[in-house]
């Protein structure tokens, strides 16, 4: 039985036993080489469930849609180790609550070839080392080292073009599971905290705010760079904000649910370089 | 007979119509995004996409647009009104949806108040639409009653000649003749066989969604609760949407001094119905994508006599979770009656 067969099965069990009242997987898309998020509440809708190597979206954001979990009920969720390392930062951000969550675990090797992961709450799944050893993708590291190698003011040229793309459409943000904020800052207008405008000044604003609510906090799955319509490469900033966390307190987020958020926590021993 | 613009005389174009006082933007590839912008010659130009993945609708009705400098003094107000560039433009190598989404817009810009920001761009705008070679799986003009080849909101149309040579040429406006009186010297008489049009297959029964939407009925249908679960409410469906149009006003500045500014808004937002209360009607993404489908569908057509949808396929083609309005019309047009 190959894994999409098994886990149609092992999704259809969950729902036809009662432990959870839905499952999030993947069903086709509207090409043949497109997924999309399915949601099954019957184990025949369970049926349905594609699981191949074009399923790369990280469904963990689903866990945090507003209303969702709030009736106690259980969730099963297909998930990669992102997921699984954004489903560990949201637990340990008090988002999710552990038992809350079923997790169909599978990994995606070389591309094509589709692994199961063995467990099925969260604690199973010790994701901590290959977080910690995982290198990005070639192209990621390239394109970051080459932005790094710039001046400053090349630096700021650079993004000030690609943030000149921006439409303030916040497809980024929507798709991110660690945007879980029932109102993000720039939704705050009573007084409107940051421009609505999508102007230079505007997206920089935009852009700069997410990248600093995200440090520590990023699981590298890439979404926002996936869903952004005019392809700005945000995982970049990411991926830098990540690194200057690492750098800076040893940190690499989601390596567990038991991490406490490194922002939000203090240890005697964190550096104080910043202070003068 | 037809004329014929040849691809080795459009740089001349380009240059006489420079000369002639018009700005030329055409389809371009810029920094991994392709939008229409300023070209200074026909190298400049992406032709051969199939679509833009900005839509023209932004050189129209641009996503922040000032309106109203303001400066509050003690005994007084200023304030001067800001007005859209008046350069004359030609739009060269607009598909026939983008060029179809302008016209369907205008009514809506000229409904209870004409909208000067949108006018004056439209009047100083020639629109020269490309009949498409190519369609891709998202493309959906002949869905609603359109076609690869619709001069709607066009003042010319070319149609692509079989050898790749140029363009045969259609005019459908002063607006387009006076265009081509200033490069009618660099046009050929002929008439020459023209690239077939790409299949664009029907994807659903427009009649038969229409009905459904008007049915008032299924205004609760479980049906958009359904179908919206997956919707994660970005708005990129409705920014590269060459119809949608609406706008937030916003006062950007300090307590004595900002700039009155006009910024898309879209439905997919939750702060976008808002009360101030803190009431919100439209409380869930389903009723949000219920009102985006009903807008384009139903209210639009109930108000101006038109679908305000041209087809274009970029809300399911740039989605990040693969839905847009294909898919739910589909879905529409195959419930049980």
């Amino acid at each position: 039985m190959g894994i999409q067969e098994q886990y149609r099965s092992e999704a259809a069990a969950l729902l036809s036993s009662g432990e959870v009242k839905l499952v999030i997987g993947f069903g086709a898309g509207s090409t043949a080489d497109r997924r999309r998020p399915l949601f099954a509440r019957t184990p025949e809708e369970a049926e349905k469930f594609v699981l191949d190597a074009a399923c790369i979206a990280n469904l963990s954001t689903y866990l945090v849609a507003e209303g969702l979990l709030s009736d106690g009920k259980k969730v099963g969720v297909f998930l990669k180790p992102d997921g699984i390392r954004s489903v560990n930062i949201l637990i340990s951000e008090a988002q999710l609550k552990p038992e809350q969550v079923v997790i169909l675990g599978y990994a995606i090797e070389n591309g094509k070839d589709v692994v199961p992961l063995e467990g099925c709450n969260i604690s199973d799944f010790s994701i901590g080392e290959k977080i910690r050893s995982h290198t990005p993708p070639t192209h990621v590291i390239e394109a970051a080292e080459k932005i790094e190698a710039m001046s400053a003011e090349e630096r700021f040229e650079f993004w000030k073009e690609e943030f000149a793309k921006c439409i303030k459409c916040y497809a980024c943000r929507q798709v991110c599971p660690m945007c879980y904020c029932r109102r993000c800052i720039v939704d705050v207008n009573q007084p409107q905290w940051v421009s609505t405008s999508s102007h230079t000044l505007g997206n920089f604003e935009w852009n700069l705010v997410r990248a600093f609510h995200l440090a520590g906090r990023c699981a590298a799955c890439g979404a926002c760079d996936r869903a952004c319509p005019v392809n700005i490469p945000l995982r970049l900033v990411n991926y830098r904000m990540g690194k200057e966390v690492r750098s800076a307190f040893d940190y690499v987020a989601g390596e567990n649910s038991d991490q406490k958020p490194v922002l939000a926590s203090f240890k005697q021993d964190d550096p104080e370089t910043f202070i003068l | 007979m037809t004329r014929i613009l040849l691809r080795n005389k459009l740089d001349d174009c380009i240059a006489a119509w420079q000369k002639a006082g018009f700005s030329v933007l055409a389809p371009v590839k810029r920094h991994e995004m392709s939008s229409f912008g300023e070209v200074q010659k026909s190298g400049d130009m992406a032709l051969d996409l199939i679509l833009t993945e900005r839509t023209i609708k932004d050189q129209f009705f641009p996503q922040t647009e000032p309106l109203i400098k303001y400066k509050i003094g003690k005994q007084q107000i200023d304030s001067e009104t800001m007005t859209p560039p008046e350069k004359k433009r030609v739009f060269f190598g607009v598909r026939p949806c983008d060029a179809s989404g302008l016209a369907i817009d205008d009514p809506l810009f000229g409904w209870d108040y004409k909208d000067d920001y949108w006018f004056r761009r439209r009047d100083n705008s020639v629109i020269v639409t490309i009949a498409c070679a190519q369609a891709d799986d998202f493309c959906m003009c002949t869905s609603v009653k359109l076609s690869p080849d619709s001069a709607k909101g066009a003042d010319v149309l070319l149609r692509p000649l079989l050898e790749g040579s140029g363009w045969q040429i259609e005019v459908f406006t002063e607006r387009g003749k006076a265009l081509l009186e200033i490069v009618s010297s660099l046009l050929l008489e002929g008439n020459g066989h023209t690239f077939p049009l790409p299949q664009v297959p029907e994807k659903f029964d427009l009649e038969k969604v229409m009905a459904w939407l008007g049915d008032k009925e299924n205004f609760e249908s479980q049906f958009w609760k359904d179908i919206a679960l997956r919707c994660v409410g970005c708005g990129s469906c409705t920014f590269l949407c060459p119809t949608c149009h609406c706008f937030d006003i916003q006062d950007e500045g300090d307590t004595y001094q900002g700039i009155r500014r006009k910024n898309w808004d879209s439905c997919s937002f939750a702060l976008f119905t808002m009360h101030t209360s803190g009431h919100n009607p439209r409380n869930t993404q389903s009723t949000r994508w219920r009102q985006r489908i009903m807008h384009k569908f139903n209210y639009y057509r109930g108000k101006f006599g038109v679908n305000s949808c041209s087809g274009c396929g970029r809300c399911t083609r740039q989605c990040p979770v693969d839905m847009g309005i294909t898919e739910t019309l589909q879905a529409i047009t195959n419930l049980p009656r």
